[in-house]
């Protein structure tokens, strides 16, 4: 090694990088299924949770807050933050163009307990089972699919307060995650924040599920458990 | 207590569903992964997130990963991938300028007064050097110098060959030579 090369060396210590910060303690992965690995794409999924009212948006300040903890579920990711975005009031949802349910990308998963919805949405490959009207959602199923294996991890950001619990979802291949208490923001890839009521989120062969609205843990994971 | 088990083993623990042996395999690469998407991004946060990011997709793709194969490699890549997307995402374009910690860092034998201000100069001056390198050969030095990447890790981060890492590594260093003078 040249002198120059040593240098370069010996100077890698007093480079001022930024700490690193600890991922290990604050990742929190799923256990992966055999049919994962053929997976496709991690379609983004941003929720944030917050002290705010149904029916509002919210808009993701430049200044970052600091990420506490993370979660991956199937194509979500949560974040837990110390300062949660910043919202603006949105009346109606928006959940993209309605279709027919046999033109979705995938095969729909429907459920038993709830029958036929009252309007199937889709946004890119996010595609949205309505319940109720866009201006009085009574539940609301997400279905995410993945077309190739370069997952593009999704986001929710959650507040410390809010209740997260990890629960059992037969036909899920991990566990599913309910996200309780204050409401919470959900933003699609493309498209405009609003928030969101309680949430479970869990996995169904290669589709991430997310069903927002139902009143209890157990009438969610009820529900969760009808889809197929 | 057992010996540590090595990125091999921890890896095929971890396709088949030990979070644990994960978790540790990331504990092991988090500083690299983080320094290496700092590089490469260009922001504290931007290299936070991406480097959170991709180890959540490294998880999921650990399937596809192929056993027997060098792990860190394989995981800097996608690091740089999430890093590369973010800084373009942020619409940077000027690459990061590296500088010297000023702080006595912790461990760090104290220097007389005068080493200390001579060494701090000679510091800066490389330094420069190294910024004032074009973008391709900064990064080369910063990633095989400043994190101790192997050059296939290099070759893994910056989306190039072995043999254009050794190439560029070569380039850069005469540039530096012309630029700083011996000690």
């Amino acid at each position: 090694m040249t002198g120059l090369e040593s240098e370069l060396r010996n100077l890698a210590s007093a480079i001022d990088f930024p700490e690193p910060p600890d991922i290990a303690s604050n990742i929190h992965v799923g256990v992966p299924g055999p049919r994962q690995a053929a997976w496709g794409r991690r379609i983004a999924l941003a929720v944030a949770i917050g002290g705010i009212a149904i029916g509002a948006g919210f808009a993701v300040p430049q200044a970052r807050s600091a990420i506490l903890r993370i979660f991956g579920v199937g194509a979500v990711k949560i974040e837990f933050v110390d300062r949660l975005p910043e919202t603006q009031p949105v009346t109606r949802l928006r959940l993209g163009a309605p279709i027919d349910p046999a033109d979705a990308p995938f095969l729909l998963l429907q459920s038993r307990l709830l029958g036929d919805p009252d309007g199937v949405f889709r946004r890119g490959d996010v595609i949205s089972l309505l319940y109720g009207t866009p201006e009085r959602v009574r539940l609301l199923v997400t279905e995410i699919a993945d077309s190739d294996f370069t997952p593009e991890v999704g986001k929710k950001l959650a507040s410390m307060g809010t209740h997260v619990e990890f629960v059992p979802i037969r036909g899920s291949v991990g566990p599913g995650v309910w996200i309780e208490g204050r409401p919470h923001a959900v933003r699609l890839p493309g498209g405009p924040a609003r928030l969101a009521t309680n949430t479970l989120i869990w996995t169904h062969g290669p589709i991430t599920l997310r069903l927002e609205g139902a009143e209890s843990l157990q009438e969610a994971v009820a529900i969760a458990e009808s889809l197929g | 207590m057992g010996r540590p088990l090595d990125d091999g083993e921890l890896v095929t623990r971890a396709q088949q569903g030990d979070v644990a042996a994960y978790e540790e395999l990331v504990r092991m690469h988090q500083a690299t992964a983080f320094r290496t998407a700092y590089l490469l991004a260009g922001s504290t946060a931007d290299a936070e997130e991406a480097a959170h990011d991709a180890f959540l997709k490294a998880f999921h793709a650990l399937r596809r990963f192929r056993r027997g194969t060098p792990f860190r490699p394989w995981l800097l890549a996608i690091v740089a991938n999430e890093a590369r997307n973010r800084r373009r995402s942020a619409g940077r374009r000027h690459a990061l300028a590296l500088r010297a910690a000023r702080e006595i860092r912790p461990g760090d034998a104290a220097p007389s007064p005068e080493a200390a201000v001579l060494s701090r100069e000679r510091q800066d001056l490389v330094l420069a050097a190294v910024n004032r390198l074009s973008e391709e050969h900064r990064l080369v030095v910063a990633c095989r110098y400043f994190l101790d990447l192997s050059e296939a890790e290099t070759a893994s981060v910056l989306g190039i060959r072995t043999g254009t890492v050794k190439s560029r590594l070569s380039r850069a260093l005469e540039h530096l030579r012309e630029e700083v003078p011996r000690a």
